[in-house]
């Protein structure tokens, strides 16, 4: 036997502690309600990216959609009290930014139909076509989402982006499942339609 | 596509939200009907097409900016915190500064002895003499300093 392996053989065995498992959505609200805000903290690290993403989509504009993110999770912040875990944090967390959404159109009153300030999040630095003339396939998704109605807008980014099931959906926009359904499928044949050059190809 | 009868479920079909019986009525209508298989597959793409390229990355900037957020809203719950705490303990040492103050004026009236109120109504009582006034005070100057008179 080799020396290298009778030593390996004599030395004691390390282990080390199995990772503690995170604590989940439901835990982490309980201790910030507590007055641990590292916990609140946690949530933020954990949904940021989908409440942007969706916020990105539904307003097309990123400064208005960092805006509405923000006010999604002071509003959260301050409402930890009434949350009765009836729902998953993630749907609770939707139907605030949904809300906000509507509010922030409201407010703004903004002509939405074109992403405005995304190019960079869609690979194109400064929003133009690449050297080879190849259109951003993202860009080209992000606008096409743009260009649906508000209504259409929210069931594809709920169900695609978000991942919401069909009643999560109808309790973050309070319509009635089959309403959801229909709307879903009506958007998917406009989104289709604009981005057929992308659907027919082969192997995509 | 020509539409047939299940066109209209294949979207929520494509999601899971069909189930039980009309579940496996679609999935035997799906191995007769190619039409039906390439628009599923076509919802199979578009679903990936905007689950990917629909998404925006976060910016760290952008990140930083919500904790900060956080940061900002748990200082303010800890300030309205303490006003409340404060505006509480004003009101507990109010109301004992009340109870207090009426509490020695009760004791006040129950210590007022005989001899004064006998003077303030400006006669003896019950005909005593000044010498019954004086052994009064007497008394009431011994009780006063923790004995009895006489």
């Amino acid at each position: 036997m080799p020396a290298a392996t009778k030593e390996m053989k004599n030395e004691p065995r390390v282990s080390h502690p199995p990772e503690p498992p995170l604590p989940s959505d439901d835990a982490l609200v309980a201790r910030a309600r507590g007055g641990d805000a590292s916990a609140f903290h946690l949530l933020v690290d954990r949904h940021a990216a989908g409440l942007y993403a969706a916020a990105a989509s539904l307003l097309g504009n990123a400064a208005d959609a960092e805006d509405v993110v923000q006010e999604t999770f002071a509003g959260a912040y301050r409402g930890l009290a009434r949350f009765e875990g009836r729902s998953s944090v993630k749907t609770w967390l939707t139907a605030i930014l949904v809300r906000r959404v509507a509010m922030h159109r409201r407010r703004t009153r903004r002509k939405e139909g074109r992403v405005v300030g995304l190019e960079a999040a869609a690979g194109l630095a400064d929003g133009k076509r690449s050297a080879t003339g190849a259109v951003n396939v993202r860009l080209d998704v992000l606008n096409a989402i743009a260009a649906l109605g508000p209504e259409h807008r929210e069931v594809v980014v709920l169900r695609d982006l978000q991942g919401l099931a069909y009643d999560e959906m109808a309790e973050v926009l309070g319509l009635p499942r089959g309403t959801v359904e229909s709307r879903l499928f009506r958007a998917r044949r406009r989104l289709r339609e604009q981005l057929k050059d992308y659907l027919d190809r082969p192997g995509q | 596509m020509d539409t047939c009868k299940y066109t209209h479920r294949l979207s929520a079909y494509h999601d899971g939200e069909v189930r039980g019986d009309e579940r496996v009525a679609l999935e035997t209508h799906l191995r007769t009907c190619p039409a039906c298989r390439e628009e599923l597959e076509r919802l199979r793409r578009l679903s990936r097409l905007v689950a990917t390229a629909g998404r925006v990355d976060l910016p760290d900037a952008t990140r930083a900016r919500l904790h900060r957020a956080v940061d900002e809203a748990a200082s303010a719950d800890l300030g309205r915190m303490a006003k409340a705490l404060l505006a509480l303990a004003a009101s507990v040492l109010l109301v004992c500064g009340l109870w207090l103050w009426q509490a020695n004026g009760a004791e006040r009236t129950d210590s007022i002895p005989v001899w004064e109120t006998v003077a303030a109504q400006g006669r003896s009582a019950a005909g005593g003499t000044r010498e019954q006034l004086a052994q009064w005070i007497l008394c009431d100057l011994e009780r006063t300093n923790g004995h009895d008179a006489d």
